[in-house]
């Protein structure tokens, strides 16, 4: 066996050896400590009265004497936020915690945190109802059924915080509809041309009663209930026959929403997967 | 011996190869992917089967089946029926109340059975995720595979007997004789052999290349042109709740495909027996007197309106929902009118709106040849 031929085996030793030696190097720098978080995920579910909404009857009494039915709800909740027992807070999901919620799309229903989340102790959830000016910039959701909420520019732009669409009978007891809708209010100059000024009204809610353990590698499940009912009686008692069928453009109404969304939202039994 | 070494690996290197290329004498398959440009605001999120991805060489042939009158499965003169005999490129295609051959603008199939309902607009059909007709009988989940798509009402448009009233077996037949067709069905679908389910592929990819995008409204968009103060009037009261309110469901600025894609009852009748509404699909009482809600691009080009073109002219529409809107149990709610009857309009905001609403119409779509029908068929 000559010299030239001797070199290419000693070349294929070569990068066989470095090779097993690259991979092992890999192998040790793979070796994972131990885990210390979990998973969490919040379903929503919506009742009127403490039982779940029979959607389509004019079943329901609010606290003006309004009789009133759900046709649908929609609505965005961001920034969520879990404060844990030693005094820190956690923002979950950064600036992809933006999260659409529809009565009519069972899969928009589970909100599943891609963050892991520290084993621990929790004291309390909150998120933002709707979305922060920060965030909520128009076109920022071009497809569906995200982009289908989308609030026109002349209104302030960006996306409706809620679409809760329904009737009520009116004083001539007629069926008439009506669209508790949520997004940016608008002050106006000369009302409907000239805005002066525009409103934020998303707002910060704060889970009653929503403590919880998270031991490692457990997937907890809260569930977010809305109390459909509170929107229209705390602290304010709104009467669909004073505000009418539409508030998009009534801020003054908007702000009286505003202040009973606050306690619309309970949070219930854990639950353990 | 350097040189033996080399020469033996050349030599196993040219029969390796040599011993790929035998096994393979066909021409390989390789159409060439078509990919959909995304206008401005447009979502990304796009309904093409996987079945069926978009090639250019099928979207080429696609065309040439669109036009070409021999869909029909017949050759006399007389006889000929394409999609383009209703879908009209310069009215956006629709067939429009100018049609020529159908009065009115209410097409009736190849024997003269009317249609059962007013046709659709077949524009911007890729982002409709929610189902194709006017009650959306044909959509991406239906456990009837053969009601999903557009694939699928290319067969039932040449079945019907108020359309095409074909045999897809005399047609695919008729086609497989034509010179010319058999080589683009190779070169889109690996086959020279004509199968009536490549044609509805065919014709599907070439239906969703059909976008509007630039209309008027979209150059305001983009910051190329402003419009008139007629024009803003109309667009503020098309999207506020105290004026027309016509965004909830057809969309604007934050949706530019001005069309939710969903079904409503908008308030046009109190009695309904139409076999062919919303509720037939869904069972759900509110779905009464529902149907889509149509895309407002190139709205003005495209009558009669409603599904069963009750209305003529925009103008019409507009005082329907003005002052004639009707109250049922399924109405929806977003007809917070009404109990007026409607928006109440004056006529300058009648006028205003239908300034805006003309901003979207889309002239270069509806002249742009490479939609339109070709110079010459295959056989030509």
């Amino acid at each position: 066996m000559d010299k030239l031929f001797r070199q290419p085996i000693q070349l294929l030793y070569f990068i066989a050896f470095a090779g097993v030696f690259a991979f092992t190097g890999c192998g040790s720098k793979t070796n994972n400590p131990e885990p210390t978080t979990g998973k969490l995920t919040l379903h929503f579910s919506h009742k009127i009265d403490s039982e779940p909404i029979v959607f389509d009857d004019m079943r329901y009494v609010n606290a003006a004497g309004n009789h009133y039915l759900v046709n649908e709800i929609q609505y965005f909740i961001s920034d969520v936020t879990l404060y844990h027992s030693n005094g820190t807070s956690l923002l979950l999901d950064q600036w992809e915690d933006i999260h659409y919620v529809d009565t009519d799309l069972p899969e928009t229903q589970d909100y599943i945190f891609k963050d892991e989340i520290p084993q621990g102790t929790y004291d309390s959830i909150s998120f933002t109802f709707g979305i922060s000016e920060e965030k909520n910039h128009s076109l920022m959701f071009v497809n569906p059924p995200e982009s289908f909420m989308f609030w026109p520019e002349n209104l302030g732009g960006g996306y409706h915080y809620l679409k809760l669409n329904g009737k009520w009978l009116n004083e001539l007891d007629q069926a008439a509809p009506f669209n508790f809708h949520l997004g940016i209010g608008q002050i106006y100059f000369s009302y409907p041309d000239s805005v002066s000024s525009f409103v934020q009204n998303y707002f910060r809610v704060i889970l009653p009663a929503s403590a919880f353990n998270l031991a490692v590698g457990e997937t907890k499940s809260v569930e977010v209930i809305m109390n459909v009912e509170n929107w229209f009686q705390s602290p304010n008692i709104y009467n669909h026959n004073t505000h009418g069928g539409d508030i998009m453009q009534k801020q003054h109404v908007m702000a009286l929403a505003v202040e009973n969304g606050w306690n619309v939202f309970t949070a219930n039994t854990m639950t353990y997967k | 011996m350097k040189n033996k070494i080399v020469n033996t690996v050349v030599l196993i290197l040219v029969f390796w190869f040599s011993g790929c290329t035998n096994k393979s004498t066909i021409t390989p398959y390789v159409p060439t992917p078509y990919e959909i440009e995304i206008p401005f605001g447009f979502p990304t999120i796009l309904n093409i089967p996987a079945d069926n991805p978009m090639t250019v060489e099928g979207v080429e042939l696609g065309r040439y089946l669109f036009y070409d009158g021999r869909f029909s499965g017949r050759t006399h003169p007389d006889s000929l029926m394409s999609c383009a005999t209703c879908h009209r490129q310069e009215r956006s295609f629709e067939a429009g109340v100018d049609h020529p051959g159908f009065p009115g603008g209410f097409p009736h199939g190849i024997t003269g059975i009317p249609t059962p309902h007013a046709m659709l607009p077949m524009i911007n059909l890729v982002w409709n995720t929610t189902g194709y007709g006017w009650n959306g009988l044909l959509y991406p989940t239906n456990p009837d595979p053969d009601a999903r798509n557009i694939e699928d009402f290319v067969r039932m448009a040449a079945l019907a007997p108020h359309e095409v009233n074909g045999d897809t077996t005399r047609i695919k037949n008729l086609f497989q004789t034509i010179p010319g067709y058999p080589e683009l069905f190779e070169k889109a679908f690996g086959s020279k052999t004509i199968t009536f389910t490549n044609i509805g592929k065919a014709i599907a990819q070439f239906a969703r290349t059909l976008i509007s995008a630039n209309s008027k409204f979209d150059q305001y968009m983009h910051g190329e042109v402003q419009l008139s103060q007629p024009e803003l009037n109309g667009y503020m009261l098309f999207t506020t709740e105290d004026g027309g309110d016509c965004f909830h469901c057809h969309g604007g600025f934050g949706n530019p495909l001005f069309t939710t894609h969903l079904f409503y009852n908008n308030g046009k009748d109190t009695v309904f027996n139409d076999i062919r509404d919303r509720f037939v699909i869904t069972g759900d009482p509110m779905d009464h007197g529902a149907y889509k809600a149509t895309t407002l691009r190139n709205i003005e080009v495209t009558g009669p309106y409603m599904h069963d073109g009750r209305f003529t002219t925009i103008e019409e529409v507009i005082d329907f929902y003005s002052t004639g809107v009707l109250s049922s149990p399924s109405i929806s709610p977003l007809m917070h009118h009404v109990n007026n009857g409607g928006i109440r309009l004056t006529p300058q905001e009648k006028a205003d709106l239908l300034s805006f609403i003309r901003t979207l119409r889309d002239d270069e779509f509806m002249t742009n040849p490479k939609f339109g029908k070709p110079e010459k068929f295959p056989d030509e």
